[in-house]
This record gives C-alpha cells, sequence and structure tokens, in this order.
C-alpha cells in the first residue's frame, strides 16, 4: 500500500508538505521531551540509595522501613498496572503471584538457605510462567467476568496454601533471620526492594513506549477493533499478565524473608490485591508515576491516621475516607487527572 | 481473489447468513448490498472472522482463512472497517493510524511505539485522504466523517491487498461523500481489491464493478450493475423502491 500513496504523493508539492510535517513532528516531541522530568526519578532513586547512610548517625529503622514497604508497593502497583492500567483487565487477585514468589523464595531460603533476595528473579520467572498458564484461560473472559475470575483465583489458591502441609498449611514456616545487627539488617531488603522498584518503573515506561504498549492501549479502548488491526491481542494479554505476575512475585519473594515468616494470611489477604488496585486509581491508572505516587499516599495515609488515630478501626475508616475525597476531586486519579487539564508538574510527567 | 464458499452463520434458531457463496476478483470494487436484514454485515464478520462463522469456507488467495484468527486474516492482507466507526478513544489519530501497522515478530514488540518511518508513512497516507490536519487530534474528538477518514487511512497502513469496507458512505455529508468515492476509486485504479457494503445504491451503481445482492442471508443476484438493475428477483427484494430510483 506504501506505493499507492507513495505514487499519489510525487511531485515536489507533496514532499515539501511530507517535510514541513517532519518539521512539527520533530517539534512536537522535542517539546514532550522536554515537557518530562527523567531526572527527577533518578534524582529520586539516587536519594533513596543514599539514605541508608543515616544509619551510621543514629537509627532511622522506621524512616527505613517506611520507604523499603513503599518500594515494595510500587513494585507491585506498577506491576498491577501492566495489566490493570495499560491493557485494561482489573485484576483483584494478584497477591497469588505475591505468594508464589514469597512461597518460593520462602520454602528454598528455609531448606537450602540461599537468600530469597538471589531467588527473586526466579520467583519472577515462576510467577511469569504461572501467569501465563492463568492468563490463557482467565483473559478469555473480559470486564466483571475477569474481576470475579481472579477473585477465584484469590479464593482457591488461599484454600491450596492453607491445606498444603509441606509449606506449613495455615500455620505458614518461620524463615531464619539474618544475622546482621540491628542497624544493618533491614539494609539488604531495602536496598532490594529500591531497586526492584526502580526497575519495574524503568520496565513500565518502556512498555509504554513500546509496539508493545500501543497494542496494550489499544486492546483497553477496544478489543475488537485491536483485534481486526492485526494486533494478537490474546498473546500481548497474556504477555501483559505474565510481566505483571512476575513483578509482584518478586517483590513477595523478599517479602517473605523480610518478614521472617511466610504464613497464607499474610499474602493472600483481599487487602493487599485492594492496595494495589487503590494505589494505581489514586495515582492514575495507565500512567507511570501514577502507582509510585498512589503507593506514596495510601501508605503515608495508613501510617498518619495509625499514629494519630491509634491501631483502632477508625484509623482505616479515615483512611477510606481521605480517599473518596481525593478522588471526588481527581477521578482518573492524581496523575491522569492532571495531565488531563495540562496541570501535571514536570517532575512528575515520567511518561 | 477471495472465495466465499457455502458460507453459513447461525444465532440459535435465525439463519443470519445461509449458504452464501459469491467470489471477489483482483483489482474490482464488488459491492454487497441488501435489504436491511440480509445479513451483509453478518456476512463481513464471518469474511474477517470478527464472527465465527457456523459452517463453510473463506478463501483468500487460495489459502483457506476462516479458521485463522482476526489478527493473522489482516496480516495476510484483508482488513476492514466497521459499519460504525470503532475508534481507540484517548488516543490521537495518528496513534489510532500506527496501530494498524505491520509487527513482524518477537523482536518488534519492544521496538518504538512510533518509528520516525512509520509516522512518515502514517502522515503520507492521511495527506492523501486530506486530513493531516487532524493527525494530533483525539480519535474520539472526530466528526462522523473524518472518523470514516480516519478508519481508511489506518485500514491502509497495513498495506492490504483488499479491503472491505462496512458502509463507508453512511451518515456522511454528500460533499465528504463524493470525497470519500474519490479515495476508492483512486485505490482501486493502483490495484487495491474493494469489497463493500453499503445502501447508498446511487453510489453503488457508480462505483462497483460487479454487485452480489443478499436477502435473508442468501446471493439472490450477482452480476454487473447493468444486470442487477434488471433483474426481477433484486427488484422484488427491494419491493422496487429503491433501485427505480437510482436507474
Amino acid at each position: 500500500m506504501m506505493s499507492v500513496v507513495s505514487e499519489t504523493l510525487t511531485g515536489d508539492a507533496a514532499s515539501s508538505v511530507l517535510e514541513a510535517r517532519r518539521a512539527h513532528n520533530e517539534k512536537l516531541a522535542a517539546k514532550s521531551d522536554k515537557a518530562r522530568a527523567i531526572w527527577f526519578p533518578i534524582a529520586l532513586l539516587l536519594l533513596l540509595l543514599a539514605l541508608p547512610a543515616l544509619q551510621v548517625i543514629g537509627n532511622f529503622n522506621y524512616v527505613l522501613h517506611l520507604v523499603l514497604f513503599t518500594a515494595c508497593y510500587v513494585t507491585m502497583a506498577s506491576g498491577w498496572n501492566i495489566l490493570g492500567g495499560f491493557t485494561g483487565y482489573i485484576s483483584l487477585g494478584h497477591n497469588v503471584f505475591f505468594a508464589i514468589g514469597g512461597y518460593f523464595a520462602g520454602m528454598i531460603l528455609a531448606r537450602y538457605g540461599i537468600s530469597t533476595i538471589l531467588m527473586a528473579p526466579f520467583a519472577g520467572l515462576l510467577c511469569a510462567a504461572v501467569g501465563y498458564l492463568i492468563g490463557r484461560v482467565t483473559l478469555k473472559t473480559r470486564g466483571p467476568s475477569f474481576i470475579i475470575s481472579s477473585l477465584a483465583l484469590v479464593m482457591i489458591a488461599r484454600i491450596l496454601f492453607d491445606h498444603w502441609k509441606f509449606v506449613g498449611g495455615a500455620n505458614g514456616v518461620a524463615l531464619p533471620a539474618n544475622d546482621l545487627s540491628v542497624e544493618w539488617a533491614k539494609l539488604p531488603y531495602y536496598y532490594a526492594f529500591v531497586v526492584l522498584a526502580a526497575f519495574s518503573v524503568w520496565l513500565s515506561y518502556k512498555i509504554k513506549h513500546s509496539k508493545f504498549g500501543l497494542g496494550l492501549r489499544a486492546i483497553s479502548k477496544d478489543e475488537i477493533k485491536a483485534e481486526s488491526a492485526g494486533i494478537d491481542t490474546r498473546t500481548y494479554k497474556v504477555l501483559a499478565f505474565a510481566i505483571s505476575g512476575a513483578l509482584v512475585g518478586m517483590a513477595g519473594a523478599i517479602w517473605g524473608e523480610y518478614l521472617t515468616y511466610i504464613r497464607p494470611n499474610i499474602f493472600l489477604i483481599i487487602l493487599v490485591s485492594v492496595n494495589m488496585v487503590l494505589m494505581c486509581i489514586l495515582g492514575g491508572k495507565g500512567t507511570i508515576a501514577g502507582p509510585v505516587i498512589g503507593a506514596i499516599m495510601i501508605i503515608a495515609f495508613n501510617e498518619l491516621f495509625v499514629a494519630t488515630l491509634g491501631a483502632s478501626e477508625i484509623n482505616i475508616l479515615a483512611t477510606g475516607l481521605l480517599m473518596v475525597i481525593v478522588l471526588l476531586f481527581f477521578p482518573q486519579g492524581i496523575v491522569g487527572t492532571l495531565a488531563k487539564h495540562h496541570k501535571l508538574p514536570r517532575i512528575l510527567n515520567w511518561d | 481473489m477471495l472465495e466465499i464458499k457455502g458460507l453459513c452463520k447461525y444465532f440459535g434458531g435465525i439463519k443470519a447468513v445461509d449458504d452464501c457463496n459469491f467470489g471477489v476478483e483482483r483489482g474490482s470494487i464488488t459491492a454487497l448490498i441488501g435489504p436491511n436484514g440480509a445479513g451483509k454485515t453478518t456476512a463481513f464478520n464471518c469474511i474477517s472472522r470478527t464472527a465465527m462463522p457456523t459452517k463453510g469456507s473463506v478463501w483468500l488467495d487460495g489459502e483457506r482463512i476462516d479458521k485463522l484468527r482476526p489478527h493473522q486474516i489482516t496480516q495476510r492482507g484483508l482488513s476492514r472497517t466497521f459499519q460504525i466507526s470503532r475508534n481507540l478513544a484517548d488516543m490521537t489519530v495518528l496513534e489510532n493510524v500506527i496501530c494498524q501497522s505491520r509487527i513482524g515478530g518477537w523482536r518488534d514488540l519492544m521496538k518504538p511505539a512510533m518509528s520516525s518511518d512509520e509516522i512518515d508513512k502514517a502522515m503520507g497516507i492521511l495527506d492523501f485522504l486530506g486530513i493531516t490536519r487532524i493527525a494530533y487530534e483525539d480519535g474520539s474528538n472526530l466528526s462522523y466523517g473524518q472518523k470514516k477518514l480516519m478508519d481508511l487511512a489506518a485500514l491502509l497502513m497495513s498495506d492490504p491487498k483488499i479491503i472491505l469496507l462496512d458502509e463507508p458512505a453512511g451518515g456522511v455529508n454528500p460533499t465528504l461523500l463524493e470525497e470519500i468515492v474519490g479515495h476508492i476509486r483512486k485505490l482501486n485504479d493502483q490495484g487495491l481489491t474493494v469489497l463493500i457494503v453499503e445502501h447508498n445504491m446511487e453510489l453503488i451503481m457508480r462505483l462497483s464493478h460487479r454487485i452480489v445482492v443478499m436477502a435473508q442471508g442468501r446471493v439472490i443476484a450477482n452480476g454487473a450493475p447493468a444486470e442487477i438493475r434488471e433483474n426481477p428477483a433484486v427488484l422484488d427484494a427491494y419491493l422496487g423502491g429503491v433501485l427505480e430510483e437510482a436507474v
């Protein structure tokens, strides 16, 4: 078909039109490059990597724990975002991958003493494989049916892990703690999670700007159209499911060792998967910075209200209320809504 | 080039398409017409595999394509538009068009979403259709006619051998209609085969080389426009009305 168009477009007039267009495109590309602040996430990452130096002057374990916890959720929310945000398939069952990753690496640690940080990439691969198989079945459904199928997945996994004697059933398995002194004990996990979070943000960015990402966006808008446009929707969806499962699984692997315990009601509670979804919705589904902002906000809300209201039920109520208010003013999430109104500050434009 | 043999599509007891046979010759503009509910769009859906045919086979250049998946059919060179233009909201016209560009295989997946070559090609197509000015508009902000043109642009992006147009003139103003007709002619002159479903009889008579008439899921006539005009079965199917006006 190229020939058809180029034949029609012979002559100087046509080529000058194309020339002008190209100049225009380059200007637009330069403009979007200028509007994007890649330096900010990089600076943030460097700052976080340097943060443990604080341990030299005192005990900042609480700060480290908060950053680590946030980074864990950034990884999971970014992973979820690849399926839920880019592809438009809302999964409430992503904590299954959290559990698979956690149990896989945790059991290897318990039996052979190999650190979960080393096993995390393998846990990711395992979760990708499991995600691929599950995706082949559940991604045939769309919309509400898919959400329900993902919930069913959590229930099945919960029953399996609750009754699986080898992994300790409902009681779980205690994992050995590392023998570092108390100031430095968190550091391996801290760095693992910060690097993992940075990796998942980078991967999201890479995917969003690739052919694959364009295809996923097309699927989220109109799957039938995407299919007839020549996009292999089934493969794309399953691949997105596997990748997002892998990221969540890697986070789960390290989380188990950090808590020194693996138990179904750490991994397979609905709160974990709902948190991922809420973070993405609050920050902005389908954006790169959205899951990061969402994770920071939800964890900050939680900590703030636990600190001020105590760990009663009221803190949960207050977090929920604040989220409702935020979503009232930012219906597409903070990053999504600001971007739509062209008010997104440059430091939050990572797309 | 395209052969439809014994195509059937049943929805429960309803026979939307029932033993439909026709062919499309290479380089021709073939029209598929018929009264409302004749099964034209269903036949289209079965050919492009948006719907699964109940029985029968579809052949493209000697290859059986009714068992393939929709994207594979598009990759074989058969692209279609939809009756109610389906476009991807929150994506620019340019992105909508480039979505349809061909992807080689696994290695291409992580390539940049829109390479400068592709942007140039898409811009060339938009220029050919005279809609470069809306390249950066959101696909959902377009007028009905602009959406139809965008659909056509997206089709051309996939380097098709044959295009299936489902009511390209539906809801389009007369000026734009002439424009679309001109584009279809020009593309056809350059060797692109066209299969078109349309209600505008005057346009069909003017544009097409062959006409296939469907009624109640069956092909009741197949021939040049002049023959179709005289065919009593066709006149009967349309109750005489529309065709005589067009003559």
